[in-house]
């Protein structure tokens, strides 16, 4: 086990390594110079030349990328061009919020979307499988933006039961509570027909298994055979699917931000790049990045460490 | 997103070569009601699409401010005006068409890269390895973020939607291509294609790539949903096309401002990219049960 995870760190250092790369190279193709900018539009060019010696940025490309690799390691990731904030710091401030809602879109969206799948899955053929199955199509067919807009047409709009701008508050207080939950709910809603498609399909499979017949034959509860028999096999490939989604959710998750103005990673990163904010925008595309680059790595360690048949690959 | 696209493509086993293609393919799709009625969806789509400029009542940036918001059912104006007083039928008309040749030319740049370098791995096993290890390392990142990445490089565009959507479509179309292609390349007319000293250009051509087509188009419809949804996510960001032009994502994007008071603005838009995705989704589906029922769960 711990040498299958060591393998899987090791194998993530190369992309690791791209994505800084990658990273670094984005702020040299960029149109503006850093040194100008900082310089400010009245400064002339020996201040100009000085501040580009002080960056460093006179240096050759490899001594660039030493810097910002030094730099990066000390948590140094530049300076805002419109509001001279340190990038770090505004991505300290974003990150909870970003996370804050994918958690909470996760925590009702998959129970309910493995429900469905596993209701379907048993009762297969039926109308109720037809109604599901229909419904995760057209629901993995609904624009992010469109459910949320809905949401706030209806919800926060005609019935003022919720609010659908920004974070109200702190996850503890009844505000942030209630800000969340319109983010929320769109988020999760279109992670229900994916989770739904993905079990149904699981469960469907180790309902046929032998082990269930089994189960079956010595004279267990269906609810039983169901529960414990076949959903907790199917819960292997729905797990590590599930963590495959999570760059759909990242996708949706700019968006909902977008939406409902949640101060989060993908709306300062979608506010950055129209702004052209480079720093800021590289900031944050690289933290997103690294963040998907962990959550990957842990889904990969955690569906080994669910089937142990997996280990000897 | 790499996501949905891969779990449905993981599905689309490749058709063994040796069977004899069954005549009739379009005949059995039509048989199922649902297939018949998305098929007739997207070519109407398709075709009000190629036809919007002649079909547009007005010019796309023709406005007249008296009319602004007007909802619809106005006089003259079925779906009502946008907050410039532009027509909602030009605008949704050439906002279908910006949004489809964007899924056009993103599923075609992707797809023709990502068979190439699948039909490369299935035949010259050498750098079967190196190429395979290149594709999961685009396919570890999601389609969003190289649409970030790539805005903030060439700047917000309609062409940077398509780059962004094209580099995801790649890594999947290859595991695809390699995939068929693997197990034709182990049939005997191969070898005996092979053996007469073909080229490997006309082998592939003519041998390999013709018994790897179901899949491909399979996986190509589902994509093209796919690639609307994020295409739209992409422009109602902003970080697609750039107003006046019409796009439906951005259209929808433009509504939102007039929400609370004009809500067809946003709204119309929104469902005609849900009827395109839909009905790419079900004809793919109907694609790949027709193509290979033996898949059908």
């Amino acid at each position: 086990m711990l040498r299958h995870v060591l393998q899987r760190v090791l194998m993530a250092v190369p992309v690791l390594l791209g994505v800084l790369l990658i990273g670094f190279l984005l702020m040299q193709v960029v149109p503006t110079d850093p040194a100008t900018v900082r310089a400010g539009p009245t400064a002339t060019a020996e201040v100009v030349a000085q501040i580009r010696a002080d960056m460093g940025l006179d240096q050759p490309l490899y001594m660039q990328f030493g810097l910002y690799m030094w730099r990066l390691l000390h948590g140094d990731l530049g300076v805002s061009i419109i509001n001279n904030v340190p990038v770090t710091q505004e991505l300290g401030a974003t990150i909870g919020p970003t996370l804050e809602l994918m958690f909470a879109s996760l925590f009702w969206s998959i129970p309910i979307g493995i429900a469905l799948g596993t209701v379907a899955a048993y009762w297969r053929g039926s109308l109720l499988d037809r109604f599901v199955t229909a419904l995760s199509v057209a629901g993995g067919s609904v624009p992010v933006f469109f459910l949320g807009l809905m949401l706030i047409w209806f919800v926060g709009f005609q019935w003022q039961w919720l609010p659908f701008t920004g974070r109200g508050g702190p996850l503890w207080s009844l505000e942030g509570w209630q800000s969340l939950a319109l983010p929320a709910l769109t988020l999760g809603g279109t992670f229900i027909a994916p989770v739904a498609r993905m079990t149904r399909t699981a469960v469907l499979e180790v309902l046929g298994a032998e082990h269930v017949r089994t189960a079956r034959a010595k004279g267990l509860g269906e609810f039983a055979v169901v529960l414990h028999h076949a959903l907790r096999n199917a819960l292997i490939p729905v797990v590590t699917l599930i963590g495959l989604q999570i760059g759909f959710l990242l996708g949706g998750a700019v968006v909902t931000e977008t939406v409902f103005s949640w101060p989060g990673v993908g709306r300062l990163a979608v506010g950055a790049i129209l702004s052209s904010d480079f720093p800021m925008a590289q900031g944050t595309i690289l933290i997103l990045s690294l963040g998907f680059i962990v959550v990957n790595l842990l889904v990969d360690i955690l569906y080994v460490a669910l089937d142990p048949r997996m280990r000897g690959a | 997103m790499a996501d949905i696209g891969a779990s449905a493509a993981a599905v689309v086993a490749p058709v063994p070569a040796s069977m004899p293609k069954r005549p009739g393919m379009l005949r059995r799709l039509v048989r199922e009601p649902v297939a018949a009625i998305a098929l007739a969806i997207v070519v109407l789509l398709v075709l009000v699409a190629l036809l919007a400029p002649w079909l547009a009542p007005t010019g796309p940036f023709d406005n007249d401010l008296s009319v602004a918001l007007s909802v619809p059912g106005t006089e003259g104006l079925m779906l009502g005006a946008d907050g410039q007083g532009r027509n909602m039928i030009t605008r949704l008309l050439y906002g279908l068409r910006a949004t489809l040749m964007m899924g056009v030319a993103s599923v075609l740049l992707g797809g023709v890269v990502g068979a190439l370098v699948g039909f490369a791995a299935a035949f010259y096993r050498r750098i079967d390895g190196l190429l395979m290890r290149l594709m999961d390392m685009l396919l570890s990142f999601p389609a969003i973020l190289f649409g970030l990445a790539i805005a903030a490089i060439l700047g917000p565009g309609i062409s940077t939607i398509i780059l962004a959507l094209s580099v995801a479509t790649v890594p999947l179309m290859a595991r695809i291509v390699r995939g068929s292609a693997m197990v034709v390349m182990r049939q005997d007319y191969i070898e005996a294609a092979r053996a007469t000293g073909m080229s490997d250009a006309r082998l592939i051509l003519r041998h390999l790539a013709p018994n790897c087509l179901s899949p491909l188009f399979v996986f190509a419809t589902l994509r093209f949903g796919q690639v609307i949804l994020l295409g739209s996510a992409l422009s109602f960001l902003g970080l697609g096309a750039q107003a006046p032009m019409a796009e439906l994502g951005a259209m929808a994007s433009e509504g939102r401002d007039f929400l609370f008071f004009a809500p067809h603005i946003a709204v119309i838009p929104c469902l005609l990219i849900f009827t395109i995705v839909l009905a790419f989704n079900l004809l793919g589906d109907a694609l790949r049960d027709a193509l290979d029922p033996r898949l059908r769960v």
